[in-house]
């Protein structure tokens, strides 16, 4: 029984296949997942990234084993655990609502998972006073969860679940309940625990933010699918479609017709009617004269003079955000614009109803298949 | 376990302690307002504690010939609670071994009654805490139905399921599994079965209040950690539960202790209880002082058993304190 958490050594993985998750039956059905074909490599900090509803947490169900798929083969560290129930999972959950035990104390907690497996009380104890250490909580062991502070109970969830060793963790919006402050703190805290233990994270969050900063790679979510999985800068800087494009960071859309297309990229043809190069999905070929929808990021433009602008627009209104200023534009044929701009003292925003001319970053504009 | 905060702290009992302010206006002008409640409280004080004051004078008083008392100071009612005198040597004084038999069938029974309700309540409780919430409500209220049938009639329910010729009985030995009937009635098996089925509601109910308050996903978290069912039925559910287990206990012991038509119909005269000892006083008995007595120890032992049940097992309780 213990082989399962005790190999902690040997790197594993989760392979999900196939998995679609129906909840109800007939015309009450609903398909909360959907194909969810996924592949995490051991040692990853991987993030399930996407709105409320979409299924992240029934995803994490049901690899944690409290859901079992409709359909499809999930293999932990390669072996199929299809029927095992949680407790047969080298698999550890951090619950959204922490889910300490009330009647116990911050020690208790933390040691249980050890107790169950059926560990000496030595070992119990000793590496229950290493997990304490670990999430700085040494101080407050005899204390019950009711009597330490939000950020403070997420921190022994996190030790009670990383205690056994377990292959995986899964983290269902650990973070979500703290306050910005506590929350950067502990998000600094989580990566460091990844780092010192080797262990697989997956790692659930809608705050986009978040999932950049924190993951090695991330999947985007919607509607129980899986819309893009890979790096944070891949998802970032090119979007598959229009979901994730407005999901992730902020984006203007803006609908062009395309001027001439040469293998990869595409020449569009901007409001006032300069040129633009962009880069096309791949297979995508629209027809000449076609109106296509280009992205491009709020900070990939810049203001120029009027003889280098590709673009002119009129001011809206500014949006001041500490580090930088998000200028409302609307551009010459009526579409609107956003444009971020570092904040500079000898660069005063400019006044509402003031015309700027701008120009687009090389290679930042990118052709969204709909 | 540990008591996380030492209840001799100072700075912690200084913390606690709330300001000692008397804001002008505030707590001051509060402070006479609790007279308006003048009236309810005379009446709840005069009610309760009235017919107990009664009790109390009589068990002190000698007893009239026909019933009744006569105002006359005598402690010879408490000590028949305890001892007797021999009829024909009254300096001869033993111990009333049937009214300690009796004080002891009625502990032990009430004990018994609590551990059974306690065993059939939970899995009770459990079944319809578990139950979809749009069906709780109606196997709630079948629970509650029997409390709708007059005790009495509910107890002949029980006694003709367990007469020697009853439904078991018949039943039994028409399949030709015993020879002659089983003794059922008028021992304490019956009275502990009759019990049993007509308090086990007061067991069910806060059984389910606690087990409906209680946050399922501790039970996920307690599978999570590796523990198998029975782990987590005791180191999560119960310690979950376990208000619902103290105010169950209470609820049937109490009334347990006192039964009068349990045992007066399921166990003949033979095995009384301490409600029926002092109904016997207050009736054929005609021994008012005895009976007022009786019933005074009755409530001493409730009220020291609730306190000792609350000191051992209440204590500690990481919920109860929060
Ligand atoms: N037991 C269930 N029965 C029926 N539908 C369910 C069940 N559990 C979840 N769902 C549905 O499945 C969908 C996905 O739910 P899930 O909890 O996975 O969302 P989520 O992505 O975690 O959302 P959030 O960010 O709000 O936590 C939701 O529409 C939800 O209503
Ligand atoms: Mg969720």
């Amino acid at each position: 029984m213990d082989a399962r958490v005790q190999d902690a050594g040997i790197r594993g993985e989760i392979d999900i296949a196939g998995v679609n998750k129906v909840f109800g039956q007939g015309a009450a059905a609903f398909h909360a997942l959907t194909d969810i074909d996924l592949t995490i490599a051991t040692g990853e900090f991987f993030t399930l990234l996407g709105p409320s509803g979409c299924g992240k947490t029934t995803l994490l169900r049901v690899i944690a084993g409290f859901e079992q798929p409709t359909s499809g083969s999930l293999r932990i560290n390669g072996a199929e655990v299809a029927g095992l129930g949680p407790n047969r999972r080298p698999v550890n959950t951090v619950f959204q609502s922490y889910a300490l035990f009330p009647h116990m104390t911050v020690a208790q907690n933390i040691g249980f998972g050890l107790k169950m497996l059926g560990k000496s009380k030595r070992e119990v104890e000793a590496t229950t006073a290493d997990m304490l250490r670990l999430v700085q909580m040494e101080a407050l062991a005899e204390r019950r969860p009711a009597e330490i502070s939000g950020g403070q109970q997420q921190r022994v969830a996190l030790a009670r679940a990383l205690a056994p060793r377990p292959r995986v963790l899964l983290l269902d919006e650990p973070l979500s309940a703290l306050d910005l402050k506590l929350r950067k703190e502990m998000q600094g805290e989580l990566k460091r625990l990844q780092a010192e233990t080797g262990i697989t994270f997956v790692f659930v969050t809608h705050d986009q933010e978040e999932a950049l900063t924190m993951s090695d790679r991330v999947a985007v979510m919607s509607a129980g699918r899986i819309l893009q999985m890979g790096a944070p800068t891949e998802i970032y800087n090119a979007p598959v479609n229009r979901f994730v494009a407005d999901f992730i960071g902020e984006t203007n859309f803006l609908v062009l017709p395309v001027a001439s297309v040469n293998g990869a990229t595409a020449t569009l043809t901007l409001p006032g009617g300069k040129p633009a190069t962009a880069r096309l999905p791949d297979g995508m070929r629209p027809a000449t004269g076609a109106d296509v929808t280009a992205v491009i990021r709020p900070e990939q433009a810049a203001i120029t003079g009027p003889e280098e602008a590709e673009l002119t627009a009129t001011v809206d209104g500014a949006v001041f955000f500490g580090t930088d200023t998000h200028l409302q534009l609307t551009l010459t044929d009526g579409q609107p614009f956003v444009l971020r701009r570092q904040n500079r003292p000898d660069q005063p925003p400019p006044a509402t109803g003031e015309k700027l001319g701008l120009s687009l970053a090389p290679g930042a504009l990118r052709v969204l298949e709909d | 376990m540990v008591a996380p905060v030492d209840p001799a702290d100072p700075a912690g009992a200084a913390a606690d302690a709330p300001p000692d302010v008397a804001r002008p206006g505030g707590w001051a002008a509060h402070r006479w307002k609790w007279l308006l409640c003048a009236p309810a409280l005379t009446v709840l004080i005069l009610a309760a504690s009235g017919p107990l004051l009664i009790v109390v004078v009589y068990s002190f008083l000698t007893p009239g010939t026909l019933g009744g008392v006569t105002w006359e100071f005598s402690t010879d009612a408490w000590f028949r609670v305890f001892f007797r005198r021999d009829i024909f040597d009254p300096d001869v004084v033993t111990w009333n071994t049937s009214h300690l038999a009796i004080f002891w069938r009625s502990i032990s029974l009430s004990l018994q009654t609590t551990l059974l309700c306690a065993i059939l309540g939970f899995p009770t409780a459990w079944f319809i805490a578990t139950r979809p919430p749009h069906t709780r409500t109606i196997w709630l209220f079948l629970i509650t139905i029997p409390f709708w049938t007059n005790l009495l009639i509910r107890t002949f329910a029980i006694q003709e399921m367990i007469r020697n010729n009853g439904t078991i009985n018949t039943l039994l030995q028409g399949l030709g599994l015993i020879d002659g009937p089983i003794q059922m009635m008028f021992t304490d098996f019956a009275v502990l079965v009759g019990m049993a089925y007509v308090f086990l509601p007061l067991m069910v109910l806060p059984l389910y209040a606690a087990m409906d308050k209680m946050d399922f996903r501790l039970v996920e978290a307690g599978y999570d950690l590796y523990a198998s069912r029975l782990m987590v039925l005791w180191h999560v559910i119960l310690p979950q539960v376990k208000p619902g287990f103290i105010a169950g206990s209470i609820l049937v012991f109490i009334p347990a202790i006192g039964a009068y038509v349990t045992p007066r119909v399921l166990g003949g005269g033979r095995t009384m209880m301490l409600g029926n000892l002092i109904a016997l006083q207050f009736g054929q008995g005609r021994n008012w002082p005895l009976g007022a007595a009786l019933a005074m120890l009755m409530l001493i032992v409730v009220v020291g058993a609730l306190i000792f049940y609350l000191r051992t097992v209440g204590r500690n309780d990481g919920e109860r304190r929060v």
